[in-house]
């Protein structure tokens, strides 16, 4: 067996080709993804049953099922339907694309929601009757002392929820998306080095979560310049 | 309907197969995150580093990269080895449920080697101190005060990564074992029913995912219950 | 003040509480009137956090009336809001946001609540942290300051909005012993000024010298009220002369 370190540094161009679509697929269903966990999670704080079980069961669903059968379920299930394929979002759902970013956007609005959710119950108690007797609304005191305050406690779990989702991108290989993954798969079928090629894939891979987490790490120490260091 | 009545045994074969991967993957697991934790609080700086690198690395390579470079890679070292003294033999993998369960478990093992280490730091100090006066040696004292007390605290995210881990099963259909989503890969080519028999495939992993959610809630219950209030 | 006839602003009539089936408060009878220092104390789970709670309504009464400087709180928003806007409190554990500076932690609620600009809510905060005497941490966060700095910037908040009344729930009681006559002179600065003040505390030496009503309450009960001189002299209840041997002992 040989291992060619020269097969490594000569594939790892060719991966960065697949690096857009993973970028793009991370971007995109990180950004709906959030969007949808705020709307869960002013549906789950309503306290109106109306509100809040449709948003349990959502979380419930999405939590407790693999990405990949999510994935599947929405591109190979769904063209199952009449309706599917003659409705207005079949143009989306037709392309393997678009089907990864549906899924993994609902699949993060979920557990960003219990994130945030996490957060936002973290708040001390006493801080909100500080602004009650200070006279705050409640939507002021949402705005102004619950939310900054639930962000920087949501961080660290959300900043591990983001690495999940560019890990769970290269899922996107599976329905035959030429992103990073894809593309190392197809150069081993043609060079069957699968040590070299995966490994720098890997290193590719490595290089985005270490600055991502180096990020939000700086975030993180930047929301909480107003805490006790040594407490 | 009617067509997943065809299927009922596949898939119930199909999910003992998870359940088997689960646990020899749950067990292997566990082994990697005491022994990662253990050498990350050691004080020793080469034990740390290699415990650091390998959380690094199997933390942030997408699940499905690790799993792919450990089936493939393993496959193409034993047949090299085994050609060294036999030049006969042709390939030889090792079998897709091994290769799988391992690189799962390396992926969880990871996260649970943060998880145990901040558990063992949140044992109050004076516990160490203790144990030290009373001339207890120092590991009697990670096994008898240590460990006791930090399954308590490692127990909601241990719950998590039990769940993590139940779910990357399903990947292990990409290198051909034959759980259920492999099943419902058959039967749709069977039957043209994708959507109905990938529903069967989530609502299998729903069903083992509540269960195991139940029980952790159970067992945080008994880890608790020496703090509970007797009022 | 003057000698104006004495005006009630706070007004306690059979006010109820329960929490579940215990009764926290039973039939509370108070009237404070415009310009008094009451001091409130009592064994703990007394009742007496609670029924300042009820003042500004962080807690809903079950039964009677409370009146607050002629707002009469019930499920009323408008009234709450009222209410909040003209009573300021301190409370035992600070409660400052530690998420904004000092500074910004006494503007808050005068540019949301009080719709102050900018510049004006800043003087406004800088002269009250000039007159609890710490001018100088207008910059540092909540975090960075001892514990009786942080209840002087939180009463120093309470007063930004302008009260007509104060109260303050076990002020001192999370402070360090050396810490807290600086809480307490800036009270009795207050005090002088003629605040009307509801405080609930056991720092008897404070009650002696600016209380014009001392109120003992014992099991969600007022037992006793009476001017300080009269209430350290002769306690008449029982329960009060326990409580007092008790507190005084040492």
């Amino acid at each position: 067996m040989t291992f060619d370190v020269f097969l490594i540094l000569n594939s790892i161009p060719t991966m960065i080709e697949g690096l857009g679509i993973t970028l793009k697929l991370l971007f995109l269903s990180t950004v709906i993804g959030l969007a949808l966990a705020v709307v869960t999670l002013l549906m789950r704080l309503s306290g109106h049953w109306l509100l809040t079980w449709p948003a349990m069961f959502y979380i419930y669903i999405f939590r407790g099922t693999p990405i990949l059968v999510q994935i599947f379920i929405i591109y190979h299930g769904l063209p199952q339907f009449e309706f599917i394929r003659e409705g207005v979002l079949w143009p989306l759902l037709r392309e393997p694309f678009g089907c990864c970013v549906v899924a993994l956007s609902l699949n993060a609005g979920a557990y960003v929601s219990e994130i945030l959710r996490g957060g936002v119950l973290g708040v001390d108690r006493g801080l909100h009757e500080a602004g009650k007797a200070l006279g705050l609304s409640t939507p002021h005191r949402f705005i102004y002392i619950t939310t900054p305050i639930a962000v920087r406690l949501a961080i660290p779990a959300y900043s591990n929820d983001f690495i999940s989702m560019l890990k769970a991108t290269a899922l996107a290989s599976t329905v035959t998306l030429m992103d990073m993954t894809g593309v190392a798969r197809t150069i081993v079928a043609k060079t069957f080095a699968p040590y070299e090629i995966f490994i720098a894939a890997a290193i590719v891979y490595l290089c985005f979560t270490w600055t991502f987490q180096r990020g939000f790490g700086l975030l993180e120490r930047y929301m909480s310049r107003y805490v006790k260091k040594d407490a | 309907m009617s067509v997943i009545y065809g299927w009922l045994d596949e898939y119930f074969w199909g999910a003992t197969v998870v359940l088997k991967v689960f646990g020899v993957s749950l067990v292997m697991a566990v082994l990697f995150g005491l022994i990662g934790s253990a050498a990350k609080l050691s004080g020793n700086r080469i034990a740390g580093i290699l415990a650091g690198g390998y959380t690094v690395v199997f933390r942030g390579t997408p699940e499905l990269l690790v799993i792919l470079i450990i089936y493939f890679g393993s496959a193409i070292t034993l047949t090299t080895v085994s050609q060294a003294f036999d030049p006969d033999i042709q390939f030889i993998d090792i079998p897709p449920f091994w290769a799988g369960a391992l690189a799962i478990a390396l992926v969880v093992g990871a996260y649970m080697t943060e998880t145990f280490r901040g558990a063992f730091l949140g044992v109050d100090y004076g516990q160490i101190e203790a144990a030290r006066a009373l001339g207890i040696s120092n590991f009697k004292t990670f096994i008898y005060v240590r460990m006791p007390q930090m399954w308590r605290l490692a127990l909601p995210n241990f719950g998590n990564h039990m769940l993590s881990l139940m779910k990357d099963t399903a990947l292990i259909s990409v290198i051909g074992l034959e759980e259920i989503v492999f099943v419902a890969e058959i039967a749709t080519t069977v039957t043209v029913k994708p959507f109905t028999m990938y529903a069967v495939v989530a609502v299998i992993y729903l069903a083992i995912t509540t269960v195991l959610t139940l029980a952790v809630a159970g067992m945080e219950k008994y880890a608790n219950r020496h703090l509970e209030t007797s009022r | 003040m003057g000698e104006e006839a004495r005006v009630p602003i706070i007004v306690l009539e059979k006010v109820c509480k329960f929490f579940g089936q215990f009764q926290a408060l039973k039939d509370i009878d108070l009237v404070v009137n415009k310009g008094e220092r009451v001091v409130v104390c009592g064994p703990s789970g007394s009742g007496k956090s609670t029924m300042i709670r009820c003042i500004n309504r962080l807690e809903e009464h079950n039964n009677g009336r409370i009146v607050v400087n002629g707002h009469e709180l019930t499920g009323n928003l408008r009234d709450v809001n009222a209410v909040r806007r003209e009573v300021g409190m301190v409370f035992q554990s600070f409660n400052l946001f530690p998420h904004l500076r000092v500074v910004d932690n006494l503007m808050l609620a005068q540019k949301l609540v009080r719709n102050r600009g900018k510049a004006e809510a800043r003087e406004r905060a800088m002269h009250l942290l000039e007159r609890v005497k710490i001018p100088e941490q207008a910059g540092k966060w909540p975090s960075q300051l001892s514990g009786g700095q942080q209840q002087r910037v939180a009463i120093a908040r309470a007063l930004c909005m302008d009260p007509a009344i104060m109260l303050f729930d076990e002020p001192t009681s999370a402070l360090d012993p050396e810490m807290i006559s600086e809480v307490l002179d800036v009270m009795i600065d207050l005090a002088q000024e003629g605040m009307t003040m509801v405080v609930v505390t056991h720092e008897m030496g404070f009650a002696r010298s600016v209380a014009d009503a001392v109120v003992f309450m014992d099991a969600g009960e007022i037992v006793e009220s009476n001017p300080p001189a009269e209430f350290f002299q002769n306690p008449r209840n029982e329960r009060t002369r326990l409580f007092l041997s008790q507190i005084l002992s040492h």
